[in-house]
């Protein structure tokens, strides 16, 4: 049979959703918006102070308890360079790097702002380098994690 | 316990789509042919495994409807992400290890071409909390692993598309391939950049296609061509990236899991000295960096002796042969991928892998990578059977 006699059903899947995001989740978020803080939760048994703010330590299968203050600065440990728009997702070119905040035993994600990004080789190696980083939050923090993003000290 | 074997394999071509056939006839083609293979018919079957990953990919839920073969069978369907396809055969050789069945048929199918945006699709696989307003997919997953080795291990962009060309070229001689193309390092660098470090052409394709396998008690198996189920093991990983950038014990590129799942497989097979005992490896590796990774897990080289071992392929014939299907990255079928892995070995093993086949195959190593590389399989595939 020829590819113009095969025949395509349009569908589509838009369903809404509302994510719950739990207790733990919910007073990082209100520490974003209400304090402009990160904040971390420290394992009963490994002690690691994980960030973002969270029950329970998977690795351990135990509860956190103590919530601390990280940042606001950190280091970057990794990174990519998005230069090609994606269906769905945001403008590139698009810096997204996972930082330890200091005082954090752990890395987490967001977008790095305010780099010169005309020669992305230079910009590639420049974040190689393990640069140090600040959190800058929006004016305007809504209790979201795109309340804040790093950029370069 | 039993000793389990391959004794049929199915595959449909590999593309990015397949309009001529709907889920339900991929499905079958490829179980048919593995039928066929296995000189069986659907009555001789005690169980089917249906292995299927993520279900907005086909826009069908509970696509597994399409499994149902035959009538009166034990039915499971299993989506552990990017290991869909090596779990389903797992659980297939687990039910016959146990005394379940004598013979299982496994089935993974990837209907992806159905979606207009699979990168969009593949973003709404991670945490809902915290990770989704990022552009996290599965090629910026890859990139942050990438510019990671490079730093740690001294990786290079030329490294990264040293692998892809290899891959790409293995694919010419595989019928089944997807993207065939016989490019070098030099074609891959000059192919537009997708996320620094990956270029287009270091990404693995879209592709759809069902891949089947019969699996057989050691008491049926009779005088069939067999590939024997040496050794398997699956092993999991703590969830988020960040908690394993800066981990002691293995960091975010070094796979623990991929590690101790061959380290596992290796003793039930016996394997001591891998880069002796092993002719062809099939790897999950979607990128370059997915199989740079792969090295030291499977105790092919350190981790610092990775770019030379990159290298070392090219140069040195005796060592085992990588992906020489072409890998994912000549076709990328994803819920089905960790299977064809652990197929294209038996098919290497039992002599019948045409063009691609290895020259005196002994023993062939496939390994299977999801999630955020929360999950690892490894299996070796023998012409001899081990207990
Ligand atoms: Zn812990």
């Amino acid at each position: 049979m020829s590819e113009s006699e095969l025949i395509e059903i349009a569908g589509q899947w838009n369903f809404n959703y509302n994510y719950f995001a739990g207790e733990s989740a919910s007073r990082f978020f209100r520490e974003l918006r209400e304090n402009q803080r990160i904040m971390g939760t420290r394992c009963t048994k490994c002690r690691r102070l994980l960030v973002p703010a969270r029950a329970f330590c998977d690795a351990c299968m135990e509860r956190t308890n103590e919530w601390e203050a990280v940042g606001p600065e950190g280091t970057l440990d990794t990174f990519t360079i998005i230069t090609t728009q994606f269906p769905g997702l945001p403008k590139p070119p698009i810096v997204m790097a996972y930082v330890t905040l200091d005082g954090a035993d752990t890395a987490l994600i967001n977008l790095v702002h305010g780099l010169d990004m005309s020669d992305i080789d230079k910009a590639a190696r420049r974040l190689n380098s393990l640069p140090r980083v600040r959190t800058k939050f929006i004016d305007e923090p809504k209790g979201r994690i795109t309340d804040f993003s790093f950029e370069l000290i | 316990m039993t000793a389990v074997a391959v004794i049929g394999v199915g595959q449909t071509n590999y593309r990015r789509a397949h309009k001529d056939k709907s889920s339900r006839e991929l499905i079958w083609e490829a179980s048919k042919m593995a039928l066929e293979d296995a000189n069986m018919d659907i009555g001789g079957i005690d169980a089917i495994m249906a292995g299927i990953a993520p279900e907005a990919l086909s826009g069908e839920g509970s696509v597994e409807r399409g499994g149902m073969m035959g009538v009166g069978k034990p039915f499971l369907r299993i989506n552990t992400g990017g290991v869909t396809g090596s779990s389903t055969v797992f659980a297939g050789t687990t039910y016959i290890q146990s005394g379940r069945a004598k013979a299982v048929l496994v089935v993974a199918l990837e209907r992806m071409g159905q979606a207009t945006s699979s990168q969009q699709v593949f973003n709404t696989i991670f945490d809902p909390v915290y990770e989704k307003d990022f552009p996290l997919t599965t090629i910026t997953m890859a990139a942050l692993r990438a510019s990671m080795l490079m730093r740690m291990y001294g990786y290079t962009e030329q490294h990264w598309a040293e692998i892809a060309a290899r891959s790409f070229r293995n694919a010419c001689r595989n019928p089944h391939a997807h993207l065939k193309l016989d490019i070098t390092a030099d074609d891959v660098l000059k192919s537009p950049l997708l996320a620094w470090p990956i270029h287009r052409y270091e990404a693995c394709p879209m592709s759809e296609g069902a891949c089947a396998m019969v699996l057989a008690a050691e008491d049926i198996v009779g005088d069939r061509n067999a590939a024997w189920v040496q050794g398997a093991a699956s092993t999991s990983d703590s969830y988020a990236m960040g908690d394993r950038i800066r981990r002691p014990e293995a960091t975010l590129v070094d796979l623990l899991s991929l590690r101790l799942s061959a380290e596992r497989a290796f003793k039930q097979a016996g394997i001591d000295r891998p880069l002796e005992q092993i002719q062809a490896v099939e790897l999950y590796s979607a990128f370059s960096s997915a199989e740079a990774m792969a090295y030291p897990a499977l105790h092919f080289c350190k981790p610092e002796d990775g770019p030379r071992f990159v290298e070392a392929q090219f140069s040195d014939p005796s060592l085992p042969k990588i992906n020489p299907s072409g890998g994912p990255q000549g076709a990328n079928p994803v819920s089905a991928t960790a299977m064809v892995r652990i197929a294209e070995c038996a098919l290497q093993v039992r002599g019948m892998a045409g063009e691609r086949q290895v020259a005196d195959v002994d023993r062939a190593v496939a390994t299977g990578q999801g999630g955020a590389t929360q999950f690892s399989t490894v299996c070796v595939l023998g012409k001899k059977k081990v207990h």
